[in-house]
């Protein structure tokens, strides 16, 4: 749906050349719902606006939906554009012009007749849930609603791709949730792939299937959601998943085990179905194990759970060396950890 | 009452001359202003339709004009005035400066109430696969309108203030009582009268405007 080949970006302002991707190349599938997520400055924007080709990449491909977009002419262009909404942090709706006005917009822009127009706005308005707003004005808005209303434009003109750039980063949290659903349902009921632009891992963890980490221009790390809030390989993105996920040992338990001389801990990860499956139960009742758990968290992503145990085996090396090939047998990660 | 030659029929045709020349000056300046304005915006380097020359040329066109003083200007544009409108005096022939002085200070109204357009709307509009022509009409115009309301508002006063010297050509107008009572005759009825009248007018003016705008932006 959306492939971007190597993409370098350099920005050059009153001579001053500022490079704001190096070498990034990612793929977005048809129904995905893509996240982008890093640091002020990471490039995530200009990232994004390469897909609508608001901007355009000093070297490297951008293909979507099967077209080579530099090959396009601006009329094309313009049309492609079409296919792809896109809603930003700030709303940016026309002030002087009522909610239908502005969800009517690229509408009018395509020069639909009236009577399409009208089923169309008011069916979106339903569907964003802002049908009593329809002669309101921006200003009378509070910001989930303006948002609503961003989403409800974007859609008008039946887009194939949702291109979200800090969608959510102006909202408070519940509002966030809110628009989150309704991202779900624009994902769910009309199958549109959205690529989003955050810098909050909790947004990823609630509507991402995928996520690409980026720092300084660059993708250091991307995936399925599941396996990089599992097992984040890179610095920056354990940062990001400790936001949301506590995947380390909290110090005060720390301290207490190294009154205890406790020092090599098995770290079990388990996805889905394993994390709910009687796991420690076999270690205790089949290998005979001596097993106490030092600390767990179990998180909830996209509608499966990750779960994490610290846990202190004790037993013969045999029991122990069984225990791990079962272990392996049920897909469960783990690994021996010093602390 | 008063010891004035001035009669109020005088007045009236007076006040008929200056609106004559002000609304004929503004009505043809909004045009070329709004042109030379929209184009200014849109051709700067980072606008929508980048032409550089464009701008590299207009802009300081528009700045060297709006350098020169308004009664200098009268007087160093008779000779176009004339070829334009066949003579030199008259209230035509005042248009003809007025026009020239009020064209580039509405360009560069309409090019500062455009500016305020955020950057935002014109990429909202540019995701939406607008023409430039679109994100003019239907994005830049519309956002900008109260601000534009107000613009021509100031352009109004201005004109009307300019308008007051065109007695220097031989037009005729409120200006011209003050000066050919009230300054050259010793009328202080005259002077006073016109001085009043003047701040009738631009009052009622600029609160219409500031009413408009508000209107507009409704609030
Ligand atoms: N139009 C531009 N001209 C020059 N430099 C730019 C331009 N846009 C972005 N940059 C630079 O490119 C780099 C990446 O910017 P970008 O906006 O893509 O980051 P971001 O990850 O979206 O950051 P934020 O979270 O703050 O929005 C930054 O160093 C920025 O200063
Ligand atoms: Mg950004």
């Amino acid at each position: 749906m959306i492939i971007l080949e190597d993409i370098h970006k350099v920005y050059l302002r009153k001579n001053v050349e500022t490079t704001a991707l190096k070498g990034v190349s990612l793929q977005v599938d048809k129904g995905d719902i893509f996240g982008v997520i890093g640091y002020s400055g990471a490039g995530k924007s200009t990232l994004v606006r390469l897909v609508n080709y608001l901007e355009r990449p000093t070297s490297g491909k951008v293909i979507v939906d099967g077209q080579l977009l530099a090959d396009r002419s601006a009329h094309e262009l313009r049309q492609i554009k079409k296919d792809i909404g896109m809603i930003f942090q700030h709303f940016n709706l026309l002030e002087s012009k009522t909610i239908y006005q502005n969800v009517a917009m690229p509408l009018i822009l395509s020069k639909k007749g009236k009577k399409e127009t009208k089923e169309r706005v008011t069916e979106l308005l339903a569907f964003v849930g802002l049908s009593d707003k329809a002669n309101s004005y921006p200003n009378e808005l509070s910001g989930g609603q303006k948002q609503r209303v961003g989403i409800a434009r974007a859609l008008a003109s039946k887009p194939k791709i949702l291109l979200c750039d800090e969608a959510t980063s102006a909202l408070d949290p519940q509002t966030t949730q809110s628009i989150l659903d309704l991202l779900k349902k624009v994902n769910n009921e009309y199958g549109i792939t959205i690529m989003l632009i955050t810098h909050e891992m909790s947004v990823i963890q609630k509507v991402c299937n995928k996520v690409a980490v980026m720092e300084e221009g660059e993708i250091i790390e991307q995936g399925s959601v599941l396996d990089v809030f599992g097992h984040p390989k890179h610095a920056t993105s354990k940062n990001f998943v400790q936001t949301v996920v506590r995947t380390e040992i909290p110090e005060n338990i720390k301290r207490k085990l190294a009154v205890r001389e406790v020092t090599t801990l098995t770290k079990l990860e388990m996805v889905g179905d394993h994390a709910t499956e009687p796991v420690l139960q076999s270690l205790i009742n089949k290998f005979h194990l001596d097993v106490s758990v030092v600390f767990t968290n179990m998180t909830e992503i996209q509608d499966t759970t990750l779960a994490i145990w610290y846990l202190q085996i004790e037993g013969k090396e045999s029991d122990k060396r069984a225990a791990w090939q079962f272990l392996e047998e049920q897909n469960v990660r783990y690994e021996e950890v010093t602390v | 009452m008063f010891d004035t030659n001035i009669t109020l029929n005088q007045f009236v045709e007076a006040i008929g001359e200056s609106f004559y020349m002000v609304g004929m000056s503004l009505l043809i300046g909004t045009i070329f202003g709004a042109i030379f304005g929209i184009l200014i915006v849109v051709t700067r380097p980072g606008g929508i339709i980048p032409f550089p020359i464009v701008y590299m040329i207009l802009n300081p066109i528009i700045n060297t004009i709006r350098s020169v003083p308004f009664i200098i200007l009268i007087v160093a544009l008779i000779p176009f005035t004339r070829s334009i409108v066949g003579t030199s005096i008259g209230n035509n022939a005042a248009i003809v400066p007025l026009i020239i002085f009020i064209t580039p200070f509405i360009a560069r109204l309409v090019e500062n109430s455009l500016l305020e357009v955020g950057p935002g709307i014109i990429e909202a509009a540019e995701s939406m696969g607008a023409t430039p022509f679109q994100v003019i009409w239907h994005f830049i115009l519309p956002e900008a309108f109260a601000s534009l309301i107000l613009s021509l508002t100031t352009a109004t006063i201005s004109l009307i203030g300019a308008s007051a010297m065109a007695g220097v050509v031989g037009a005729g107008g409120v200006g011209n009582i003050a000066i050919v009572y009230g300054y050259q005759r010793f009328d202080s009825f005259a002077m006073f009268s016109t001085v009043v009248i003047l701040i009738i007018i631009v009052q009622v003016i600029q609160s219409t405007g500031n009413k408009l705008a508000r209107m507009i932006r409704r609030n």
